[in-house]
């Protein structure tokens, strides 16, 4: 019982045993972005090149501006997203932003504004024109091509999952994000997402936004 | 039908009424009905020499241990990849000083380094029927120990029953076996069944109920030893304790689950674990396995070709590719969407049907072993307030301290059923309070001999995000088939990918499943190019 034995896995862990076998290229040029070993943890859930993961509701944080980034992580660590029972991949989140000071936060925000990856696959289904015309009142603050609007707060909504619209639009609706009295962005889309009168009118809208995301050389 | 046959069925579903699945299970062998457990794992797997064929494996847990420890003895070469900081998976036994990577939680465990002071985080029995996992122990010489799984002394508690004071298992089952079988034997003896039984039978089942229930001759229950003594039985006559208040005990939740947990399937006594820590498995593969294990190292990208599958993966800041000719992939399923792939669409989608698991645990070291004092020496007290369990060390005994298992959670509330992720959302320092808390209820003075703690939501660890994989039947019937058999040269594997999820046994299983598929075909590609020469 003496020997624990413990120390007996670490050697193994930098066994590097050279192995003519295996063509090992570093730095390949395959699309894969190298995250700094500190936000190797963002990918875990948020995917690699940050592309999101729909199997644990993880977002898609790359095309997201680095000020949106800075704006959520505060509102995770504050208390303003994140606690209510029913959101429950918001609750995942909030302890890793509470761990975060503020020069991480900022320095987070800047590295997920540096990587992109392939625009997001549609996969909701709407009425695209039901949706275009729901969308002018969206579009005050996100801009008419949903490309983002700082001065007025708004992200872009194109480089976003759909799924995930749906989600936050449903949170929305249904007081479960921008309930909390300080997160005044938060109540302005709250308010907004009143004018979208049920289920149907948020599938439709994301319909369309999907419709508006930029064509990309791939 | 004979009025006075009774059919096999009918006959192990009374025998299933009066004793449980154990007495079906074994009445079943003895009618020859059920197959014994089958031998050891075997899996003879070619030899191929100097054919030289390279594979990756992805994630260092109990299933790519075992696919490397067997494939590097048949001639292949291969390369296990691991994301974390640590080798074993879910395989985690946590001692002194040892690191619990939770996301936003980091802990470090402050047990004191004491051989006994440890706490299987994740696996922690084993029962005799997982042949795979034995098969193991015995090759590479693990040392195992039975485990009290099932301590009759200790306790179920309810706060609504019983005054919500602790009630020893021996005494409530005792008197629920005492109270059944009363009414069993009143029937009986009424020959109130809708089927007249025969003089003979009636006479053995009064006996039976009798027998089952510790009745007295008249068939009535009056208390029985069963639920141990209130005072005496050495030095003078033991008295029996009263029973108990039959309205209460079936006001209890008690007799729905945990009344009969230790004749289930995987929990039947007696259940082993390895001397010293369920680690000492993974200890055991890493002596026995030479291929290279590299931890820290994200997987990025999986790219399947027909000869073969391109893994990327990132280690300390650069990029590696690996082209390897077979590729077992034991990475959560739930976390395939976030890696880049080219799986086709039904395989993609059929792995974003398995839900995460959302156990949890945590581990209390305790400065005194105060349940001893309570002639509690290992097994598990019930109790419905959320945390569930509290499991007492079966190694240690008279040691000063020890460590408790305070709280299994399995991602839902006991209170209400309905799905919660509490637990994970309180701070470490939040958990070991709410466990000290409910465990005032169940022993006086229980958070005053905590010392510190230790807690691992599965859902929350680093490079995890889940316990054992949940499946619907649905996705059952449309998937497991299609994801436990390759696409192209890659396997999934792990316990994911078997109908024992979260369970050891299960990865041991999976690994089985697709090293003989392996097999298989290389066997015949060998034989098709030896034909060809």
């Amino acid at each position: 019982m003496k020997n624990r034995g413990r120390n007996g896995f670490n050697h193994r862990m930098i066994s590097l045993a050279f192995c003519l076998l295996w063509p090992t290229l570093t730095a390949a040029s395959d699309k894969p972005v190298i995250a700094p070993a500190k936000f190797v943890y963002c990918s875990v859930c948020h995917g690699m090149d940050l592309k999101g993961n729909r199997n644990i509701q993880a977002t898609r944080l790359s095309g997201m501006e680095a000020w949106y980034v800075s704006r959520q992580l505060e509102a995770f660590s504050k208390g303003w997203r994140g606690t209510h029972d029913a959101d429950l991949p918001g609750i995942e989140m909030r302890p890793m932003a509470e761990a975060l000071s503020a020069a991480e936060i900022d320095e987070a925000a800047h590295y997920v504004a540096s990587v992109s990856s392939p625009m997001p696959i549609p996969t909701i289904q709407g009425d695209v024109a039901r949706g275009a015309s729901l969308y002018p009142s969206c579009g005050a603050c996100h801009g008419s091509r949903a490309e983002g609007n700082q001065s007025l707060g708004g992200p872009a909504l194109t480089t976003q999952n759909d799924w995930y619209l749906v989600t936050q639009l449903r949170n929305y609706r249904n007081g479960i994000r921008g309930q909390h009295a300080e997160d005044t962005y938060g109540q302005q889309m709250r308010a907004a997402a009143q004018l979208l009168a049920g289920e149907t009118a948020i599938l439709d809208v994301v319909a369309y936004i999907s419709t508006m995301q930029p064509k990309e050389e791939n | 039908m004979n009025a006075k046959s009774i059919s096999r069925r009918r006959f192990l579903e009374l025998v299933g009424a009066a004793g449980g699945a154990t007495a079906v299970y074994q009445t079943s062998l003895a009618l020859g009905l059920m197959q014994e457990t089958g031998a050891p794992a075997s899996l003879n797997l070619l030899n191929i020499g100097r054919a030289k064929k390279t594979v990756a494996i992805l994630g260092a847990g109990m299933s790519g241990l075992t696919i490397a420890y067997e494939l590097e003895r048949a001639g292949y070469d291969c390369r296990i990849i691991e994301a974390s900081h640590r080798i074993g998976g879910r395989n985690l036994t946590l001692r002194s000083g040892d690191v619990v990577d939770e996301m936003g939680n980091r802990q470090v465990c402050q047990f004191d380094d004491e051989p006994h002071l440890y706490f299987n985080a994740g696996p922690a029995r084993i029962p005799g029927h997982h042949r795979r996992v034995l098969h193991y122990c015995k090759v590479l010489g693990i040392d195992l120990e039975i485990m009290a799984n099932d301590n009759r002394r200790a306790y179920t508690q309810e706060p609504e029953v019983f005054g919500g004071r602790p009630v020893q298992k021996r005494e409530y089952m005792a008197d629920a076996r005492g109270f059944m079988s009363e009414l069993l034997y009143k029937a009986a003896n009424r020959n109130a069944f809708d089927m007249p039984m025969s003089g003979e039978d009636r006479e053995r089942m009064l006996e039976f109920a009798i027998a089952f229930g510790d009745l007295d001759p008249n068939g009535l229950y009056k208390g029985s030893n069963r639920a141990g003594y209130a005072s005496g039985g050495f030095l003078k006559a033991g008295e029996l304790k009263g029973t108990l208040d039959f309205s209460e005990l079936l006001k209890s939740n008690f007799w729905r689950y945990g009344m009969h947990f230790s004749e289930t399937e995987d929990w039947a006594a007696p259940l082993m674990t390895p001397v010293g820590g369920m680690d000492n498995i993974v200890k055991a593969f890493v002596r026995n396995i030479r291929s290279p294990i590299t931890l820290n190292a994200q997987v990025q990208s999986i790219q399947l070709r027909n000869d073969g599958v391109d893994i990327v993966y990132n280690h300390k800041g650069r990029q590696h590719k690996l082209a390897a000719d077979y590729c077992f992939n034991s990475i959560p399923s739930h976390f395939i969407d976030g890696i880049h792939n080219n799986f086709p669409a039904d395989y993609a989608s059929g792995l974003a049907t398995l839900e995460r698991g959302h156990l949890s645990k945590i581990g209390l070291q305790m400065k005194k072993r105060f349940w001893e004092d309570e002639e509690i020496y290992g097994g598990i007290t019930s109790t419905s307030q959320e945390i569930g369990e509290i499991w007492y060390p079966s190694h240690g005994i008279f040691k000063q301290k020890g460590i408790l298992l305070g709280a299994y959670l399995f991602g839902f509330s006991r209170r209400t059923r309905a799905p919660s992720n509490f637990f994970e959302k309180m701070t470490p320092e939040e958990r070991i309070r709410f466990a000290g808390e409910q465990g005032d209820n169940i022993h006086k003075g229980y958070s005053g001999y905590i010392e510190n703690g230790v807690s691992i939501p599965w859902g929350r660890m680093n490079h995890m995000m889940g316990c054992g994989a949940g499946w619907s039947d649905e996705a059952r019937d449309q998937y497991f088939s299609r994801l436990q058999n390759p696409e192209g040269r890659h396997y999934m594997v792990g316990d994911q990918i078997s109908y024992h999820t979260s369970w050891q046994e299960g990865a041991f299983a999976s690994a089985e499943f697709a090293l003989q598929d392996l097999d298989r075909r290389v066997r015949a590609e060998m034989s098709a190019v030896a034909t060809a020469a």
